[in-house]
């Protein structure tokens, strides 16, 4: 969760605390990264927050490590009914258990535009890299490009994983094994390369935070980002756009964001009235009012049916061309696997950027990284 | 001298005096020491976290079977001499002109000190900024002056020399302060005893100074390459988790990266204890060979 974000939790959070004044409630915040290993660790322990908030491609370990409860058993059939199954399921069920509420779907790349730059965002490749040479600009004519047309972190292998789709590629089969050395990885992260070393409409060296300040400051028009940064453009002033990510032109598909619902798991550890209370905070959190509250100020998609079909999400420019982008994005797996084929493509796709490899090697090189590191994993 | 019951009875209250932190070192240090010594044994993972058993020393010899290993030493090696060499000369270098009667020199100390009292996760982020290629202070002033643009931060010794510009802006503090109090420890009438036998200033340095600091120097440069040896901070953060391609690591990095992110707790067990190991046998014979505990005077 983002700053507004956690201002919005912070404020829920104290609400519902009335309820039980001699009970004490806080969040703490981390990036995804340290909050997984520090609830791993601290629930391992015996201890740990009693509900992590996180997206579903946590639950596999989570799951195997065994520090999350299974919720069928104490959620009631109908409050679960409530939650969408379409375009995606919001709740999460692994091995026949269910171990996430979503408060919110989606978690997906979009391409964001600011409006003042692109009067008509691009929907194919083709048309990204002609509008793309109009709005890359030398501003003070050093012979270097001010202006991009697009910034996104694309150094890191979820922000390729769309192209990848795109090009009719995935990179885990459905017996969870890593399909990374295909043609699909391989014309992805060409098509990547070129836009910043060819066609040279992206910065040579783009991270999150500074694909994040040039779009801020009016230095790239274009931005591939998630929901959890719109409410910051926003905030900042920026009139946003928001629609797909291009779609391939030789394969005719659209690029395919994994897609994953965002929402609360409960520590393992929780028994008697501390289990009930975070129960009833859960439900709470995941209320309509509330989910409503998020969607208003960040336009995340509500998880719940009758949030979801809101007038204010109905009437929600953002929040529909965001659904837009979801009706095509791909169901991100909740199984532990995934964790190492981020590990394993991480090195050699980034290679790829620091010519020392070509996308060919990389993909073989990431694919036997991966098989590696599930076997050493599951020996 | 064996430490027996008589002794213990007679020493009572020093003894409870010290029981306190002897406790709290039993469970924060000590036993998480031999806990770690029992993991490196054992096939902990992601998937045997809780199920985990003793499997032997195949973690050990995974370790030194891997190439992993040979190139993160080397570069561990080359990244705390280079440190230590820059933290050291800078900061003598420094001391000795603070120690020298210059103008505003509480004015420069102060200044000098900066960096150290500045924390190392803002400053890594700042210099991770900064080292940006296009965008970056750094670099803009490389083309600005030289018109060069360094990938700093995409290629692989980029990333380490970042990591390294860093690391010394970060250190030399430390080794100024230390050089400086020894300077300051020397009795005026040594030099003034040299000057009389006419000996150069590079004499001076030679026999007087270099001897006499040499006893508060030797600690913290032991230290000083201990703390850089293991100084996951900088590294981590300024490649960002050891990118490009997981190849800006140390050992510790690399440690942390297996343990941490890949969860191989028992292979990051042993790798951590083939450290242990290697510090312990340098700081041993570095502190016996330099006679570094012996009295000067």
């Amino acid at each position: 969760m983002r700053p507004l974000g956690t201002k919005i939790l912070q404020h829920k959070i104290e609400q519902f605390s009335k309820k039980y004044p001699d009970w004490q409630f806080r969040q703490l915040f981390y990036e995804p990264e340290t909050a997984r290993t520090n609830y791993i660790i601290s629930a391992m322990g015996g201890s740990g927050p009693a509900l992590f908030w996180g997206a579903s491609d946590n639950i596999g370990p989570f799951v195997e490590l065994e520090v999350i409860k299974q919720l069928d058993t104490l959620i009631d059939k109908s409050v679960l009914e409530q939650f969408i199954t379409e375009p995606f399921p919001a709740n999460t069920w692994f091995q026949q258990h269910l171990y996430q509420i979503a408060d919110r779907v989606g978690n997906h790349l979009c391409l964001v535009y600011n409006k003042k730059l692109v009067a008509n965002p691009p929907q194919t490749l083709n048309e990204l890299k002609e509008i793309g040479k109009q709005l890359t600009k030398d501003l003070d004519k050093d012979g270097k490009a001010d202006r991009y047309a697009l910034a996104w972190n694309y150094t890191e292998p979820f922000f390729a994983v769309p192209f990848i789709n795109g090009y009719g590629g995935q990179i885990l089969d459905d017996n969870n094994r890593p399909t990374l050395n295909t043609e699909a990885t391989i014309k992805a992260a060409q098509l990547i390369y070129d836009l910043a070393n060819k066609d040279r409409i992206i910065p040579i060296e783009c991270n999150y935070e500074t694909s994040n300040a040039l779009f801020l400051d009016g230095y790239a028009a274009m931005i591939i980002n998630g929901p959890w940064s719109w409410g910051t453009y926003i905030e900042n002033g920026i009139d946003i756009g928001i629609t797909r990510i291009p779609m391939i032109d030789e394969t005719g598909r659209w690029s395919s964001p994994m897609v994953s619902p965002l929402g609360y798991s409960v520590n393992i550890n929780l028994q008697g009235e501390k289990l009930k209370i975070t129960l009833e905070l859960l439900q709470f959190l995941t209320s309509k009012k509330v989910e409503l509250e998020f969607t208003r100020a960040m336009g995340t998609i509500p998880s719940r049916k009758d949030a979801f079909q809101d007038s204010s999400v109905i009437q929600n420019e953002i929040i529909q061309s965001s659904i837009y982008q979801m009706e095509v994005g791909t169901l991100m797996p909740v199984v532990t696997e995934l964790r190492w084929i981020w590990d394993a493509m991480r090195p050699s796709y980034q290679s790829i950027f620091t010519g020392q490899v070509t996308p060919i090697q990389a993909a073989k090189d990431m694919q036997h990284l991966a098989e590696k590191l599930i076997r050493e994993n599951r020996e | 001298m064996a430490v027996g019951v008589g002794d213990i009875h007679n020493n009572r209250l020093a003894y409870l005096y010290t029981l306190p932190a002897l406790i709290v070192m039993g469970m924060v240090v000590i036993y998480p020491f031999f806990y770690n010594i029992v993991l490196s044994f054992s096939n902990m993972n992601l998937i045997h976290f809780k199920n985990w058993r003793i499997t032997g020393i195949s973690n050990y010899t995974g370790v030194f079977k891997e190439s992993t290993f040979w190139y993160f030493l080397v570069k561990t090696v080359l990244w705390t001499a280079v440190n230590v060499v820059f933290h050291v000369t800078i900061g003598i270098f420094l001391a000795l002109i603070l120690n020298k009667d210059i103008k505003g020199k509480s004015f420069f100390r102060t200044l000098l000190i900066l960096p150290w009292a500045v924390p190392q996760y803002i400053t890594a982020l700042t210099w991770r900024g900064m080292f940006d290629t296009e965008y970056g202070a750094v670099s803009l002033t490389l083309v600005k002056l030289f018109g060069i643009q360094i990938p700093w931060l995409t290629t692989e010794w980029g990333a380490f020399a970042a990591c390294i510009i860093t690391n010394v802006w970060l250190g030399f503090p430390f080794m100024m302060i230390v050089a400086l109090g020894g300077l300051q420890s020397i009795p005026d009438e040594l030099y003034e005893a040299a000057d009389i036998d006419g000996a150069s200033w590079w004499h001076k340095l030679k026999n007087i100074t270099i001897p006499l600091i040499k006893p508060v120097m030797i600690p913290a440069i032991t230290l000083g390459i201990i703390w850089t040896f293991n100084n996951f901070n900088i590294v981590w953060l300024v490649s960002n988790g050891g990118e490009p391609a997981d190849k800006t690591h140390i050992l510790v990095s690399w440690i942390y990266k297996s343990g941490f992110r890949y969860f191989r707790m028992a292979y990051a067990a042993a790798f951590s204890m083939i450290i242990f190991s290697i510090l312990l046998i340098f700081s041993w014979n570095f502190i016996k060979r330099t006679k570094a505990v012996e009295a000067v005077y």
